[in-house]
């Protein structure tokens, strides 16, 4: 009996430890010599890496995701008030583009159109009256990765309208984004919620991002905002040295325009539909380990539907007669003759890109990296009332670039680049630049650089040939013409800047100094032509326009950025600008020497409390300016905006409750014109991570 | 417990005849020289060989005859039974020389520390007759290569899986020994990967992959070095391929270091046979480091040869204050 006991018990260790030990070979996965020495996909590939900011050509600001959650805003545009010698408007101009004005070194308009800026690649700088339509772009903060923006031209590597600078968006790579996102925003005058999903099916991940967005805009402005925007994007690897990446965009929305008290004809108060979207493939191919290349091919559309009609006429026009120095008798009998008392407006807009790109990036020996590659796009624009004619406009594009970085020694590295480009509106164009950074110690840089770009004229600029007709009754001969804009058939405006700049990196702290010189010809202005001759009908005097080239503007200045970590949990990031611009205005455009605030101040506080809690402080200071176009003179602006978040997690949910108050302490200030006043306001957001 | 001590005395004696059965006919075998055996002829493996055999002519060791048998086209490993050492190169290979009588030495080159410790298990033999040179580089080694680069260093991150978990504190103690503080993340789950990551970059200065085929694989190199990269915080590979993908840097062992340690330690068994020396780490290496990545992340690196200088000067001290 004992011993059957003993047998049965032997037994059952021994299947008990059978057990365990099957338990634990599941457990254990067999790691095979594979796993250790096995081939990996090559990821940083040479086109991937950029450029440390000491080696890079020209002045380089670097925005982080960190950054913009810090910042607390809800339109993109205003993340750019956190770099040196930016200038951001809310709300500018009246109508198709009544959106923030983000500028560099001054001289713009509403529609500031000195800048390139591209969304991984893909330029978003429109063609028509130039600038970027920021509120319509299909993209989610939320999916913003980094931004970096090129302080200075850089023609060479993003083409010609990398004029004053580049802005270029980077979202994140769908593999990073698995999962769900839920974001909801409530706040004065503003609601938004947003929901993504990433995920992943073998080698494709993919990002799909959907959103709605509630902007009232202003008070005492007529400028609400509706959007609804999806965005998608996806990587396929195909094997170890291909991949195809996919994006897709789509946004549509209201818009409320115009601002009755400029204008009685075009600015009539109205709303419009806005409808835009973009498709895009890029195929990266590893050649080697020290060879990329890149083919990119994107087709983009944007649909702006505007058909309106303008107010009583008659009185607005006898007003302006009578302005122009006629009679009030004479004035009233010649807007008896009208026919009607409204005109109606065509103001549809369809623009439409089709771009294909092609670059290679090797490095033929360890100290030098060259990248080359050409491009050819197609702009079809339609514009009935703008260009005069009901038929699509073509502008063409063709480029030819390459860069040279040149590694001489340990201390020397050179940037040598060039781009050729010929385009429809100006024809064959070059634009070279070169630099030379010293390394004076390893965290210490010395650069000296110098670099050319051209501006090619917009449609406003180049090929408006806009008129209101008034039509008149029998027997007097066609009509009056109320406004009329010529097609100005100008050159490119030209840009030489040089820069000295200074970069420090001392662990805790880091500086970023540069001295600029940028020395601009051939400067397009769109002015009145007083005595303008309209063909065929009666003008009313003063108010034909067209584009044309002046004379020289010069823009001197400083600007700085420091950024200093306090303490393990606390950071400081501090920008100021100086600039100053000198023209001639009769050569020119008036107010150009006022075009950017002479100083510019901003900063960002941050600090962490503990794992959960963090907060941070934004202060932004505008010295007096006058912005051109639809701008007119502001004061100083101070303007103080807070966020304070809290992050909370429970099983598989992370999220986070923030609340932003911008304006702290309601300054009432007027920023680009004075119908734009800048109020408190508060708003909370929600966020969940699933 | 008296039953369990019963067992215990019976387990006892099972023991002690496995180890009678083990050394006894050695001393009857004739010397028939060394079997390698590939798990498959890849490049890797008759690199090896090649070397291998190099190293022997180096050393005047002509008389140590070398058969080759490659796994994929022999179903029997048993014509390696009677070699006085068997090389078994790979995973696959190592299983299958595991299977073989417990007389013959076994050793097992391009073989990772835990499979070699779960094949020791499952196999039932015993360390004398059962040894590796394992492909994982000492942690000492490569918290040296660390430091090193990153002479400014204060806190690693590293990420751990269900195999490479288990060597926690090893990689805590070895970090502390050279003031570092290292902060481990265990992931669990496929989805908490990347969430992990992007809080140990955060908080870390580096991050050391120690290979898990959980964490580190062919699917998993782009998310986490691209995240990396972003957070423009430096990865340290354990593999050329993974500094080729990416890593700042890495040391690592070619086949020519693996070949000339084994022939080591087949000329010393021939001497001393039926010993082998216990499983160790690669005596040899090299450093690999990834300039174009230390270049875009502003970390000026020096050359290869001059780091691997350094941490050859390292061991040797940390050998010399050993031995003391």
């Amino acid at each position: 009996m004992t011993n059957k006991k003993h047998l049965l018990l032997l037994m059952l260790l021994v299947i008990a430890n059978l057990q365990i030990a099957h338990a634990k070979e599941e457990n254990v996965q067999i790691v095979s010599e594979d796993d250790y020495i096995g081939d990996v996909p090559k990821v940083l590939t040479v086109s991937r890496l950029s450029q440390p900011l000491s080696d890079a050509p020209s002045a380089v600001t670097v925005i982080d995701r960190a950054t913009i959650r810090a910042s607390g805003i809800v339109d993109l545009p205003e993340i750019f008030r956190l770099v040196p010698g930016f200038y951001v408007g809310t709300n500018a101009g009246y109508i198709y583009n009544s959106n923030h004005v983000v500028s560099y070194h001054g001289m713009a308009t509403a529609y500031a159109g000195t800048m390139q800026v591209l969304i991984n690649g893909r330029s978003v700088y429109t063609p028509v009256f130039g600038g970027v339509k920021w509120s319509e772009l299909p993209i989610a903060i939320a999916d913003i990765e980094r931004i970096e923006v090129t302080r200075g031209p850089n023609a060479a590597s993003y083409g010609a309208n990398s004029y004053f600078g580049v802005i270029n968006i980077l979202t994140e790579h769908p593999s990073e984004a698995e999962g769900n996102k839920i974001s909801v925003t409530h706040g004065d005058g503003r609601n938004e919620a947003f929901y993504r999903h990433g995920g992943k099916l073998g080698d494709l991940s993919y990002r799909i991002t959907t959103g709605y967005r509630e902007d009232d805009g202003l008070d005492n402005r007529n400028d609400f905002k509706r959007t609804r925007l999806l965005n998608a994007q996806a990587d396929y690897q195909i094997n170890d040295t291909n991949s195809l990446e996919f994006e897709f965009g789509i946004a549509n929305g209201n818009r409320a325009d115009g601002e009755a008290a400029k204008d009685y004809v075009l600015f009539v108060p109205r709303e419009r539909e806005i409808f835009n979207h973009y498709e895009l493939i890029r195929w990266q191919h590893n050649i080697s380990a020290d060879s990329d290349f890149k083919l990119q091919a994107y087709h983009s559309f944007d649909r702006s539907n505007d058909n309106f009609t303008s107010t009583n006429l008659r009185a607005n026009a006898a007003k302006l007669f009578i302005e122009n120095g006629f009679l009030p008798a004479v004035a009233n009998a010649f807007v008896g003759t009208f026919l009607n008392d409204q005109v109606s407006i065509n103001n549809d807009i369809d623009t439409e890109r089709f771009d294909i790109e092609a670059q290679h990036t090797f490095s033929p020996v360890s100290n030098l990296r060259v990248v080359w590659g050409g491009s050819t796009r197609l702009d079809n624009t339609y514009a009935p009332y703008w260009l005069g004619t009901k038929a699509t406009d073509r502008f063409k594009l063709q480029r030819l670039f390459g860069h040279v970085e040149w590694r001489i020694n340990d201390k020397l590295l050179m940037n040598v680049g060039s781009m050729v480009e010929h385009n429809s509106f100006t024809g064959t164009d070059i634009s070279p630049r070169a630099s030379i950074n010293f390394k004076i110690t390893p965290n210490q840089t010395i650069r000296l650089g110098v670099s050319s770009a051209l501006r090619t004229p917009n449609y406003v600029e180049e090929k408006f040939n806009a008129k209101v007709i008034i039509p008149r009754v029998a027997p007097f001969p066609a009509g009056v013409a109320y406004t009329f804009q010529d097609a100005g058939n100008v050159n490119p405006e030209k840009i030489v800047s040089r820069e000295i700049g200074y970069l420090g990196d001392f662990g805790q702290f880091s500086l970023d100094a540069k001295i600029f010189n940028d020395e601009i010809s051939d400067f397009i202005s769109t002015p009145r032509i007083p005595n303008f001759v309209t063909p065929g009908f009666t003008n009313l005097a003063g108010r034909a326009r067209s584009g044309e080239n002046g004379g020289d503007v010069l823009v001197n200045g400083f600007e700085t950025q420091a950024k200093w970590r306090l303490t393990k949990d606390t950071n400081l990031l501090l920008n100021y600008a100086y600039v100053d611009i000198t023209a001639n205005e009769d050569d020119t455009t008036s107010n150009i020497n006022q075009s950017a605030p002479r100083h510019t101040i901003s900063a960002l506080l941050t600090h962490r409390f503990d794992s959960n809690w963090d907060a941070s402080l934004a202060y932004y200071q505008t010295s007096k300016t006058t912005q051109l176009g639809d701008g007119n003179p502001v004061d100083l602006i101070r303007k103080c905006d807070i966020r304070v978040a809290r992050k909370f997690s429970s099983g598989n949910w992370n999220g986070e409750v923030s609340g932003v108050v911008e304006n702290l302490f309601d300054s009432h200030d007027q920023e680009f014109a004075d119908y734009n006043t800048l109020k408190r306001r508060a708003r909370i957001n929600l966020r969940l991570d699933f | 417990m008296n039953k369990i001590k019963k067992i215990g005395s019976l387990s006892k004696l099972v023991h002690f005849v496995l180890v009678l059965v083990l050394f006894v006919p050695f001393l009857s075998h004739a010397y028939t020289g060394i079997t390698i055996v590939l798990s498959a002829p890849s490049q890797t493996n008759l690199d090896f060989v090649d070397s291998f055999k190099e190293e022997l002519i180096a050393t005047k060791n002509h008389n140590l005859k070398v058969k080759v048998i490659d796994l994929q086209e022999t179903e029997k490993l048993i014509v390696a039974e009677n070699s006085e050492l068997v090389i078994a190169l790979g995973v696959k290979a190592l299983t299958a020389a595991s299977k073989l009588k417990h007389t013959t030495p076994v050793i097992g080159v391009f073989t990772p520390l835990p499979t070699f410790n779960a094949l020791l298990e499952s196999s039932g033999r015993d360390l004398g007759i059962f040894s590796a040179i394992v492909l994982d580089q000492p942690y000492s080694r490569q918290i040296s290569l660390i430091k090193t680069v990153l002479p400014e260093i204060k806190t690693l991150g590293i990420l751990l899986g269900s195999t490479s978990s288990r060597y926690a504190e090893h990689l805590r103690d070895e970090g502390e020994k050279n003031s570092l503080n290292v902060s481990l993340e265990t992931i669990n789950d496929e989805s908490e990967l990347i969430p992990k990551l992007q809080k140990v970059l955060e908080s870390n200065d580096a991050l050391l992959a120690i290979p898990d085929p959980s964490i580190y694989n062919r699917e998993t190199a782009q998310p986490i070095l691209l995240t990396s990269y972003r957070h423009q915080k430096p990865v340290f590979g354990y593999s050329q391929s993974y500094v080729r993908a990416g890593a700042l840097a890495a040391v690592y062992s070619n086949t020519k270091h693996l070949a000339k340690q084994a022939a080591e330690i087949a000329i010393k068994t021939q001497q001393a046979p039926g010993l082998l020396p216990p499983p160790q780490t690669p005596k040899y290496f090299s450093v690999l480091v990834n300039h174009q990545v230390a270049r875009s992340l502003n970390i000026t690196v020096m050359n290869d040869e001059d780091i691997y200088k350094i941490l050859l000067k390292l061991e040797m001290t940390q050998h010399e204050e050993a031995r003391h």
